[in-house]
């Protein structure tokens, strides 16, 4: 991963989106773009080269776990540590974004010690 | 009560007692549904078994009698004139699903001028920090060509101490307070969990609105549908987009007091 690596936050509301772009740049990762919904993000991922994916689940057009199918099965994205950043809190849920490859799971509300302790743990496991 | 209406009710009471075995052979225990009066028999055929529609005629059977139900209630819904209670319940859902968009809305922008205040609050600090960091370098200079004896006073010498004291403080006070803006910042979030919960509500909302209609127009003649009065008083306005005979904003106000010369 790049030294200063380029993270695309994935949510339907802006205000989450502005909440996790800032607390990433808390933790140290100010090199962020955003996207509203998984067509979105797919778009920018495409187009752009990405690090590290944050995403919400329950979005419009396409929700978080097409996405994340989506970007498992691109040859060239797949590589890309994706967080699930969601409200949805059924187990279910979470054993679904596992095992469709989601490298991290937070349920809303967070905190800023969270996110930093997630995005840490799946950096160093992909570093 | 008519004699009509008797005769409703009695047709009712007959399709009830038509359902509640075939939802048992469907459902399996139904007692917590709100059309069986008395618990299932735990004896009905496939009781307790899984919900799957019974194979060969037992389907087609299915249906019928769903529609034979349908007709039921509707005829019978017409005829003790329940279609006005009805067309009520439609007619407030849009206006409940307008105001729940409405508070969905408000509080969003709440949420972002909070984030915008953050923000520039956040600017302030790090420009703060920042000069206060520069200026204890400066001083701390001054501070160590003082301490060498060199054209000092020892008032000079205490207020360069107080002052590089200071200015550390200032850092930490600083971070402090970046602190308190990261946590008024995640705050916020209860704009993305309430806006979701209300976006739920009005879809759901809407589906039964949809129903609702469907079951208007087959229920109540044409004739006897009625237009609802609109309260005068409207309190704001949450779809003032769809509307003409509403203003925006205050613009709006003042362009129309304008209009009539005031």
């Amino acid at each position: 991963m790049s030294a200063d690596p380029r993270f695309l936050i994935v949510d339907d509301f802006s205000t989450m989106r502005r909440i996790v772009r800032n607390l990433l740049k808390e933790i140290g990762f100010g090199n962020a773009e955003e996207a509203e919904d998984g067509v979105a993000a797919l778009n920018l991922l495409r187009n752009g080269k990405f690090d590290f994916i944050v995403s919400d689940i329950n979005m419009p057009n396409m929700d978080g776990f097409a996405l994340l199918k989506n970007v498992r099965a691109d040859e060239n994205l797949k590589g890309i540590p994706f967080l699930m950043v969601t409200a949805e809190a059924k187990k279910e849920d979470i054993v679904n974004a596992a095992q469709n490859g989601a490298n991290g799971y937070i349920v809303k509300p967070f905190t800023k010690a969270t996110l930093e302790e997630k995005v840490q743990k799946i950096m160093k496991t992909h570093a | 009560m008519g004699h009509s209406d008797a005769n409703s009710l009695r047709e009712l009471d007959r399709a009830n007692e038509s359902l509640e075995p075939l939802a048992v052979h469907v459902w399996g225990d139904t007692s917590h549904f709100a059309f069986c009066e008395t618990p299932a028999d735990a004896s009905a055929p496939n009781a307790g078994s899984a919900n799957a529609v019974p194979e060969g005629h037992g389907g087609a059977e299915l249906y019928q009698r769903i529609g034979h139900l349908t007709r039921t209630l509707h005829n019978a819904l017409h005829e003790l004139g329940y279609h006005d209670s009805l067309a009520d319940a439609r007619d407030h859902l849009p206006d409940a699903r307008d105001r729940l968009a409405y508070i969905a809305r408000l509080t969003g922008d709440a949420a972002e001028k909070v984030l915008n205040s953050v923000d520039r609050a956040r600017s302030v600090q790090d420009a703060t920090s920042a000069r206060a960091k520069e200026l204890r370098a400066r001083w701390a200079a001054v501070a160590a060509y003082t301490a060498a004896g060199q054209r000092t006073t020892p008032a000079g010498q205490a207020l360069v101490e107080e002052t590089c004291a200071f200015l550390v403080t200032l850092g930490d006070q600083a971070a402090q307070t970046n602190a308190i803006l990261t946590e008024i910042m995640m705050a916020q979030d209860f704009h993305d969990l309430t806006g979701q919960v209300i976006r739920k509500v009005v879809s759901l909302s809407q589906e039964l609105e949809e129903q609702l209609v469907k079951l208007l127009i087959e229920a109540t003649p044409a004739e006897q549908r009625k237009k609802i009065e609109v309260g005068r008083l409207e309190g704001p306005v949450v779809n003032a987009e769809n509307r003409t005979d509403v203003v925006t904003d205050q613009a709006g106000v003042d362009d129309l007091l304008a209009s009539l010369g005031f």
